[in-house]
C-alpha cells in the first residue's frame, strides 16, 4: 500500500482534472493496444505491481500475500513485454483481446514531493477474445503515483489491488 | 455408459489418443476416483506453513482440506467439513490459528483436527455419554507423507509409500527443490483459471520439446534468453523415472560449475549443490551437460527451471517454479504455480530469480501466455462430435512398427531417456494414467474403513 498523507486536491481543482485527463487518456492507449504509447507515459524508473490477493478470516488487511504479485515489473520487463507483443509469434494476443477500461472513483491527494500526485481509482476491465469463450472481467483498486516531468504527467508507480482470489481471465497478457 | 473405455485405454495405449479425454464429462468422473483416488497428490509446501498453527487450505479435486501444522509441528491433512452438519469448516485460504470453529453451531477443532468444543455438550448430548469429543478429529486423509517438503495426501489408505510410488523421480525432485541441505522455500501461488483440460498441461511440461520453438517463438525474437537457442532443443534429454519425467537443455560445457555457472547460479549456490547432491546428479548437468527443466509427476504436478535474461545489463538469472494441474471440471483446470528458490541463496539472487520468474511463467508470464492459448483451444476443439472420430498423434519418435527412431542414450541418472524430439514422456504419462484408468476404483473392503472412521463420535 503507498503512503499518502499528503493534503487531498478536491474534484474541482485543476491537479484533480490534470489526473483525471492522464487516467483517461491512458486508458485509451491501452484500450486500442497502442503499447508504444503506453511506455512513453511511463517514467524511467516506473514500478508496477499487482499483487496476489487471498481470501483471509476476519479482515481485508493482510489480503495480499506480500512475497508474490501477479505483476512486479520495472522498465525493462514491462519493454519486453510490449517488444512480445510486437513480434509476429504472440499468440496470447493474436488474435487481440477486445478491452474496455473504466476508470471511476478517481481521488488525488499531494505524493511525498511537490512534482508528485498520488491518486487512487477504481478500474473495471471487460475483456473479450475470439467467438467462443465468454468474456472476462477483472475489477481492482489502482494506487498510482503521477510525476510532473517535462513531457508533462508520466506514470511513476502504480498497484492494482485486484477483486479475486482466483484469475478467471486465462492469463495477463494485458495492462491493468 | 455411452463411451467405450477399454477401447480408448487400448488407444491411448498406441499412442493414439481419443481427443474426447480432453473433454469427455463420463471420462473426468472416472478419472476423479481412478486416478486422483488412487495416487499421491501435492497439497502444498512446508515452507507455507513453516510455524505452529500456519495453515492453508488446498483442494484434491472436490474435497477440501485444511494443511496445518499443528502445536507440536506436525503436519495435518484435515478434510474441512465439520463432523456434525457438514458445513466447511475454514473457510480462509491461509492464516495461523490455534482452532477451527465451525460457523454453523461452533462444534469447534484444534489445528491438529481434534474436536475440543460443542456447545451445550452435556444439556445437547448428555455429555460424553452421547457424544464423544475425546479422540474424535475431522477427518484425515487417508495417507499424509512428504518428501523434499513437498505435503502429498492420498486418498487410498492401500496407496504405496510415496517414496515408492516416486521412484526415480525422486532424483529430479531433489535437483528443483535440494539445492542445499535445508531445500527451496516456496512464495504463492498465483491462482487462475483456464478452460482446459487439467492432463494437456501435464502432458506438455512432461516432455514437449517440440512446441518450444513454435510456440514459444516470441521470447526468442526479444532475445530473453542469451543460450541456448530455443532450435537446440532437440539436442536436450526427455527422461522418465518412476511417476514421472522431464525435459532438459543440453548445455556446451561439461564442467559442473562452470554449467552452471553459464546459466547464472553464484558460485556460493554451486559450492552449495557441490557438495549436497550426490555424484549421479552432478554427472548429469556436468560431464553428460543435461539441464533440466521442465517436469512432471503423476498425476498433476510440475516443474520448471529456465534462465532468462532478467535486466538491461545480461543478467541472467535462474528460476524454478512449481506448478499444478487442479482439475475443475473435464474442461477447465485451475492452475496454482509458485516460485521456489533455495533458502540459503543469497537475496539479490532470491529477488533476481523471482523477476525472472514473472517474466516467463506464472499468471503473467510471457512463456505460459502462449502455452494457455493453445490449451485452452485443443479443449475447446475436443467438444463436439468430429472430435469423437479424431485420435491424435502422440507417437513422436516411433516409427510404424513400434521401434523408437532413435535407441535411449547411457544416462548417468535414474529412468531412461532419449535426445531428440520424441513424445516418449507424453507417452510414458498416459500410460500410467492408462494403468490407473484400467485398473478400477478402491475395494468396497476400503469404502468401509472410511465409513467407520465417520463413525467414531458415537462409537
Amino acid at each position: 500500500m503507498l503512503v499518502h498523507d499528503g493534503r487531498r486536491l478536491g474534484s474541482g481543482t485543476p491537479r484533480h482534472h490534470e489526473v483525471v485527463d492522464f487516467l483517461y487518456a491512458e486508458a485509451d492507449v491501452l484500450d486500442r493496444r497502442d503499447h508504444r504509447s503506453w511506455l512513453a507515459l511511463l517514467t524511467d524508473d516506473i514500478r508496477y505491481v499487482v499483487p496476489v490477493r487471498v481470501t483471509t478470516a476476519h479482515t481485508l488487511d493482510d489480503s495480499a500475500l506480500p512475497d508474490m504479485a501477479h505483476f512486479d515489473e520495472d522498465g525493462y520487463s514491462l519493454r519486453k513485454r510490449v517488444e512480445r507483443f510486437e513480434t509476429d509469434h504472440a499468440w496470447a494476443e493474436d488474435p487481440p483481446s477486445r478491452t474496455r477500461r473504466f476508470v471511476t472513483n478517481i481521488r488525488c491527494w499531494e505524493g511525498r514531493t511537490p512534482d508528485e500526485t498520488h491518486a487512487e481509482s477504481n478500474l473495471l476491465l471487460f475483456r473479450s477474445r475470439g467467438d467462443v469463450q465468454e468474456h472476462d472481467l477483472l475489477s481492482g483498486r489502482r494506487t498510482d503515483t503521477l510525476r510532473r516531468t517535462s513531457d508533462g504527467l508520466r506514470l511513476a508507480r502504480r498497484e492494482v489491488l485486484l477483486d479475486e482470489s482466483v484469475l478467471r481471465t486465462q492469463n495477463l497478457a494485458i495492462f491493468l | 455408459m455411452l463411451m467405450d473405455l477399454g477401447a480408448v485405454i487400448e488407444d491411448v495405449r498406441r499412442g493414439m489418443i481419443p481427443a474426447v479425454v480432453y473433454s469427455d464429462a463420463e471420462i473426468f468422473e472416472l478419472e476423479k476416483r481412478r486416478v486422483f483416488g488412487r495416487t499421491w497428490v501435492f497439497l502444498a509446501h512446508e515452507s507455507e506453513i513453516p510455524d505452529p498453527g500456519d495453515y492453508v487450505v488446498r483442494r484434491l479435486v472436490d474435497d477440501s482440506f485444511i494443511v496445518s501444522r499443528d502445536e507440536h509441528g506436525q503436519v495435518r491433512v484435515l478434510f474441512n467439513m465439520c463432523l456434525h452438519r457438514g458445513m466447511q469448516v475454514c473457510r480462509a485460504e491461509r492464516g495461523n490459528a490455534s482452532h477451527f470453529r465451525c460457523p454453523y453451531h461452533a462444534w469447534t477443532y484444534k489445528n491438529s483436527g481434534e474436536l475440543t468444543g460443542v456447545p451445550f455438550h452435556k444439556d445437547a448430548y448428555g455429555g460424553e455419554a452421547g457424544l464423544r469429543r475425546k479422540g474424535v478429529s475431522l477427518l484425515p486423509a487417508s495417507r499424509v507423507e512428504t518428501y523434499a517438503g513437498l505435503i502429498f495426501a492420498s486418498l487410498d489408505p492401500d496407496a504405496p509409500d510415496l517414496g515408492e510410488y516416486l521412484g526415480g523421480f525422486r532424483f529430479y525432485l531433489d535437483f528443483y527443490l535440494g539445492q542445499s541441505e535445508v531445500g527451496a522455500q516456496l512464495s504463492g501461488p498465483q491462482r487462475f483459471r483456464v478452460k482446459a483440460n487439467w492432463k494437456i498441461g501435464a502432458e506438455n511440461f512432461a516432455g514437449d520439446t517440440y512446441h518450444t520453438p513454435h510456440t514459444h517463438a516470441s521470447v526468442v525474437d526479444i532475445d530473453l534468453f542469451s543460450a541456448p537457442k530455443a532450435k537446440k532443443r532437440k539436442e536436450g534429454a526427455l527422461y522418465f523415472a518412476g511417476a514421472g519425467g522431464g525435459t532438459t537443455y543440453k548445455l556446451p560445457g561439461t564442467d559442473f560449475r562452470g554449467n552452471l555457472r553459464s546459466i547464472g547460479y553464484p558460485d556460493e549456490m554451486i559450492d552449495r549443490m557441490e557438495a549436497t547432491w550426490p555424484e549421479d546428479r552432478r554427472a548429469m548437468v556436468g560431464t553428460a551437460g543435461f539441464m533440466p527443466s521442465a517436469a512432471t509427476v503423476l498425476p498433476n504436478l510440475s516443474f520448471v527451471h529456465n534462465w532468462p535474461i532478467v535486466d538491461a545489463d545480461g543478467l541472467v538469472v535462474p528460476f524454478i517454479s512449481v506448478r499444478q494441474w487442479q482439475p475443475v471440471s473435464a474442461t477447465e483446470t485451475e492452475v496454482l504455480s509458485w516460485f521456489a528458490v533455495d533458502r540459503l541463496a543469497p537475496d539479490w539472487y532470491k529477488q533476481a530469480s523471482y523477476k525472472a520468474y514473472l517474466m516467463c511463467f506464472g499468471s503473467s508470464g510471457m512463456f505460459e501466455q502462449d502455452d494457455v492459448e493453445n490449451w485452452t483451444s485443443i479443449t475447446q476443439m475436443a467438444r463436439g462430435q468430429m472430435a469423437e472420430r479424431l485420435n491424435l498423434h502422440n507417437r513422436m519418435g516411433l516409427t510404424r512398427d513400434g521401434t523408437t527412431v532413435t535407441e535411449s542414450i547411457d544416462w548417468p541418472a535414474p529412468g531412461r531417456a532419449y535426445v531428440g524430439f520424441g513424445e516418449h514422456n507424453q507417452r510414458a504419462l498416459l500410460d500410467l494414467w492408462a494403468d490407473l484408468m484400467d485398473a478400477g476404483e478402491m475395494s468396497r473392503a476400503t469404502t468401509n474403513g472410511a465409513r467407520a472412521a465417520r463413525h467414531s463420535t458415537v462409537e
